[in-house]
Order: structure tokens, then sequence, then C-alpha cells
């Protein structure tokens, strides 16, 4: 059984302070000024809300907490993008990443996080058909890009999981998962991944039930006899569970057939340099 | 503030020995004495600890650097010694200087403050180093015989040269020959004009000229990757151009940083501090503060609505046009002093955009030729390698590059670590 990781505001810190914890803030000067004497140790990463903040309150980061993750909301990529270039300071003191809201026009801030050696997480939600070739243009950025080497999550885990044929779960990359992780309100109230919040599901006490997230909706058959089962167990079922996933299975169909041909090619490789192992 | 390194582009005198026309400096007698060295040293030693920078470079010029006398420079290398170690720092030097008023005295400094290296300055053909007395010819004896001097001294020499019409109209073979096989230099770099400062004819003349300098350098590309690559010659940008399309180890020139003020500073001999040596030494208004008006020089750049500025610039460009570009992960909107010289304003794209362009599409595409010839290269060498195995080895090492560069990953949960690629 692996810990759970919580999603705390700066605040609670104290409250948490023995727990794995993703410590969110809008401003972060407030970290220097909150934890100057907290043992970091369980600190998975520092969550900025926006990234709408006057450069000098970056400026902390800076100077403190260095080796520590910084991961940056961006609900707003249009608006949002350019403040990117802010973070960019950072960049050989803390590993950064950009998690994107995956709305309309979200491939700029992509292009410019990973032109500036920042990792990308996708706050994929559940795109709306309109979506879907803007995802798949951010899609050919991440595997055929020339100057691209960060990793784009999703796409990336799911690459790797086909490559290797191993399996792994969407609620895990996307940090999602009931059993791995809990958002704490601000007033302290513990709940589920900001997925369920929709669904009635979002308390964490147990009080509404168990949440079975493998199986998609209740009594929807479309996810048991999906290719694609094994990674997504019902991911884009939540929170609507008419969701139609048909755009999305297009994404993952490009991102295992790419990873098949990798696979083969290598298996070519290996087979005439005499057998050697080809686990990447 | 900034990163983890900090460049100071550092001027401890404004005076110069020689009468350049195209020069943006706007040159002063002024000349920074020991003790306000020292207080210089101490403000950077005390913004390094407050802002956890690891390393400092100061990169030493004017002004002319060599009309200060070598005993300053012996005095000021002990202090600067002593202040960085009592304070656990290192603290590297560069030396760019013209070279005229060189003579071996200078060769025990160079080698101890310098690593026995120096970068100097000389454009093919000559057209606007002048003495104050003698013209261009002149300049260009007496800085061959100098570097041939030091030379003879064991001193390395790398030479920053800039292009002008005739450079171009003589092209990129002529240019290469002149450094590498006439002037026996192996390390040598080429810039772009632009006409900084006080107004001249010279200057006025200093046109964009973006189709021509793109066959030139692409040129240039060639003739380094036939002539000179493998034999170490180093001609800049073009060869860390390549190394970095080829995913080598890279050094880009300031001109293509995400933000150049989250790189450096410069301090002149006055105590000003600005972005660059083109600024400190040609646009006032852009200055930061004075470092000897201030207690600490975090507090200078916090306050400096001037650095403000700078910072803001990529963010009020990016979706100008850059955002759109193959490119903008080597560039990020290009020079400010070179837009500001031609655009009179830094929230523009450098002018050079369409040059800078043609040259990352050349470069590249060099970088893979390279990348097929040394693949068949090593088919020769292994028998029974295919292209199609090539073509699986490849898409390898592009797959692997996207593994995260860092060693934490953002979640440290064990099942999503050992999903992330070793």
């Amino acid at each position: 059984m692996y810990p759970i990781t919580y999603n705390i505001p700066v605040d609670l810190f104290p409250a948490h302070a023995r727990r794995y914890v993703i410590v969110r803030v809008a401003d972060p000067s407030e970290l220097a000024l909150k934890l100057s004497d907290a043992d970091m140790g369980k600190v998975q990463y520092f969550q900025i809300l926006s990234p709408d903040i006057e450069p000098d309150n970056i400026e902390t980061l800076s100077a403190w907490g260095r080796d520590i993750p910084v991961d940056i909301l961006i609900d707003d990529p249009v608006a949002q993008f350019p403040q990117l270039y802010n973070f960019a300071k950072l960049v050989d003191k803390h590993p950064i990443r950009a998690s994107i809201a995956v709305t309309a026009g979200f491939g700029k801030a992509v292009k410019l996080a990973l032109a500036l050696r920042f990792a990308v997480k996708l706050e994929i939600g559940q795109p709306a058909p309109e979506l879907i070739e803007e995802l798949n243009e951010v899609l050919d950025l991440y595997m055929h890009g020339r100057h691209v080497s960060q990793p784009v999550e999703f796409f990336h885990s799911i690459f790797l999981s086909e490559y290797r044929q191993e399996e792994v779960s969407m609620w895990m990359v996307q940090e999602d998962d009931p059993d791995h992780f809990r958002f704490v309100t601000d007033d302290g109230f513990e709940m589920l991944s900001r997925r369920f919040a929709a669904t009635g599901h979002g308390q964490a006490d147990g009080s509404q039930g168990p949440i079975d997230i493998t199986a998609g909706a209740p009594g929807e058959p479309e996810c048991t006899s999906c290719e694609f089962f094994g990674s997504c167990r019902g991911y884009f079922k939540w929170p609507e569970s008419d969701y139609d996933c048909s755009g999305v299975k297009s994404i993952f169909r490009t991102i295992a057939d790419a990873a098949n041909e990798l696979r083969e090619n290598v298996g070519v490789l290996a087979a005439t340099q005499g057998g050697r192992s080809n686990d990447a | 503030m900034m990163r983890d390194h900090l460049s100071v582009i550092f001027l401890p005198t404004n005076k110069c020995n020689v009468n350049c026309e195209y020069c943006f400096e706007d040159k002063t007698d002024d000349r920074m004495t020991h003790e306000q060295l020292s207080a210089v040293i101490s403000k950077l030693l005390d913004f390094m600890e407050v802002s956890d920078i690891g390393s400092l470079t100061l990169h030493w010029q004017g002004g002319e650097i060599m009309t200060m006398p070598v005993k300053w420079f012996e005095t000021a290398y002990d202090l600067i010694e002593d202040l960085a170690s009592t304070r656990g720092r290192r603290i590297d030097h560069g030396l760019q200087t013209n070279m005229i008023a060189y003579t071996p005295r200078w060769n025990d400094i160079i080698a101890r403050m310098f690593g026995n290296h120096v970068g100097t300055s000389m454009d093919f053909p000559n057209l606007y180093r002048k003495l104050f007395r003698g013209g261009p010819d002149d300049y260009t004896r007496i800085w061959t015989q100098k570097v041939k001097l030091a030379r003879e001294a064991g001193i390395s020499v790398g030479v920053i040269a800039v292009t002008n019409q005739e450079t171009l109209e003589l092209g990129a073979a002529r240019l290469y020959s002149y450094f590498v096989d006439e002037l026996r230099i192996t390390d040598f770099q080429v810039n772009t004009p632009f006409p900084g400062g006080e107004a001249n004819i010279t200057k006025e003349d200093m046109a964009v000229e973006n189709e021509a300098l793109g066959r030139f350098f692409n040129d240039l590309t060639d003739i380094w990757v036939e002539r000179g690559r493998d034999k170490g010659v180093s001609v800049g940008p073009v060869d860390q151009l390549v190394a970095r399309f080829s995913d080598e180890d890279s050094s880009l020139p300031c001109i293509w940083q995400a933000n150049c003020a989250d790189e450096f500073i410069a301090i002149d001999a006055r105590g000003y501090v600005a972005q660059c040596d083109c600024w400190v030494t040609s646009y006032p208004e852009y200055f930061f503060g004075n470092i000897f008006e201030w207690d600490s020089l975090s507090e200078l750049l916090k306050n400096s609505p001037a650095r403000k500025e700078f910072l803001q610039r990529p963010v009020s460009i990016i979706d100008q046009s850059c955002i759109e570009c193959d490119y903008l992960s080597m560039c990020h909107g290009g020079c400010p002093v070179r837009t500001y010289t031609y655009r009179k304003t830094l929230q523009e794209k450098d002018p050079y955009c369409s040059f800078y362009k043609s040259l990352f599409s050349h470069t590249e595409s060099v970088a893979s030729g390279l990348a097929s010839r040394e693949t068949l290269r090593d088919e020769d060498e292994k028998p029974g390698i295919g292209g199609l195995e090539t073509a699986a080895q490849q898409i390898i090492e592009t797959e692997m590059r996207k593994a995260p560069r860092y060693s934490r990953p953002l979640v440290q949960i064990e099942p999503r670590r050992r999903s992330v690629v070793n």
C-alpha cells in the first residue's frame, strides 16, 4: 500500500507535517515566510495556483527550497501562457512543470512551456470534440517536435506503458487516484480529487459509499470492451458518464501505434545486434 | 533574481585608446579605484548569497581594459581572491581587449587571472577599426603584430568579428581563410552589426540585411563543416548551433536566451549597472541604477523600472509571432539592444529575425546531415547493421531524450516513479 499524498494549502502545513504533501499557494513568497523552519522531507512539490504573479514574488524560489519541484497551474492558457517566462529563471534551481487546462488555444502554453524546458501535465478533463484536433497537434509536437526534450503527461506515461507493455493507470498519471491523492480545502475539509467534485463523490470520508473508478460509470459497458481500458480505467467517464470517448480513443490509438512501431524497430535492431536486450 | 550562475560584464575603465567609427560606447575618462572595486565585489558576493547563486564570472572589458596598468590588475586579482575565499565563493575571469596596448608585461596576469586566454576583436576586411592617428590598415598591422606576440607567449587568442558590407560581398570563404589560414586563429565568432550610440555616417549605412546575412552565415556553416569541424576550429555561433541541433553540449550567445535579464548584468567604471555593455555605455535612460548608491544589488535590481522592462520583454512579444515560430526554444525574440537600436522600443522582436530563422534552419539541416553521415560511417564499421535498424536507433535516441531531465520526479509516490523511464 502506497501512502496518500495530500494537496494542502500552505497554512495547513503544520497539521499535515508528517504526511506526503503537495503544498499549494497563490503567492510563492509565502512559502519561505511560512515554511522556512519546516521539515520539507515529505513535500512532493509546491503548486502555484496561477502564473499571474508579480515577478518579484517569484524571486523567493530563486533563493529558497532548491530542488523541490514547482508546479504552475494554468487555468486560462491563452491569457496566461506568456507569464510562464517569469518562471524561466527558476529552471536551474527547481524542476518546473506547467499543469495546463485543455481549453481552446492551450497548445500555445504547451509549446512555450516546452521551449522553456518545463515538463507539462495536461489537465485533460473530458475534452470536447473541437479540442481533439488541438490535442492531436500537441501530441505530434510531443512525439516529433525537433526541439522537445521534456515529458508531456499523460502522453508520456501512456507511450511508455504501451512501449513496455506494462499497465499504467490514467488515474495515477493525472494524480487523481482516490486511493493515493486527497485534496484538502482551505478550511481543512478532506476531499477526493477535484475530478469527483461534481459527481457527489467528492467527500473523502466514505459517507457517500465506495467509488469503483475502474468500472467507469456504473453500468457503462463501453469501458469494459475498450481496448484502452487497461490504462484508462474509466478515467474519461468521470464526471459525465455519457461522455463520448471516440476522440480520446484516437489519441490513445496514435500513441499506441507509435509505441508499437518503436518496439518492433528496436526488436529488429536487437536481433541484428546479436539479441542484446532492447529494454529502454 | 538570477539563475545558478551570474555573469557580470565588468568595465573598470570607460577610457579607450582607439577610435573605431562604429563604436557604440559613450567613452569617458572614468576609472575604478581598488576601493571601489572592493565595494563592487562585496556587493556581488552579497547578491550571490541572497540569491543562492553558485558561481560568478567577471568578463573584463572597457573602454579598453589595457589602458589600465598591469599593476592595477595584480592588486585587483589578489583583492578579489581574498574577498571571494573569505565568503567561500569562486570567481572566474574573462578578458576582452583590442590588444593594441598589449606587451609581454601582461603575460603573467593573463596566465594567472585569465587562464592564459584573451578575447579580442577584428573584422574582415577592417573598415572601421582605427587608431587616433592612423587608419584601418595601421590598426590591422599593429593588431596582427600584437596577436602574434601573445600567441608566441603561449596565450590563446579568440576573436570576435563584426560583419560589414564588404564582408558579405567577399563571402564566407574569404573570411574563414583570413582568420584560419592566414592568421592561424582557430577560435572566432562572427556577430551582426548594430548602430548603437551616437549617430554618424558609418552607422547610418548599417542596414539590416537579413537575406545577405543568411547567405553569408549559411556558407560559413558549410565551410566550417568542410574545413574546420574535424580540426578543432571553433566558429561561433554556427558551431554552437550545429552542436545544439545535434543534441551535444552547446553554449548559445546571449542574443538567444529565454531572457538575458535572468542571465547577466554590466557594471561600468562609474558604478552604473545596466543589462549589458551595450546598454551601460550607450543608453543612460536604461541604467538600472548605480551600485555605489545602493546598499545592495538585490534592492537596486528590484527597484529598477528599466529592468522591469527587460523582464517584461519576452512576455510582451511572445504572442506577436514568436509563439508560431519553430525555433522559439532557440531564440525567444532575440536581442533587446538590437531591437531598441533599430526600433526604438524593447517590446518588439529582434529585427534580424528572418536571418536567425534562416541560420537555424540551415544549421539544423547541417546537423541532420552530419548525423546521417556519421551513422553511415558507423554502418561501414559494423557490417550487418542496415538502414531500418539505424532508423530505430535514432527513434530510441529521440524518445529517450524525452525522459524527465530532473532527478526528482514531480510526484514521488512509488508507482509513478517506476513508470518513469530511467
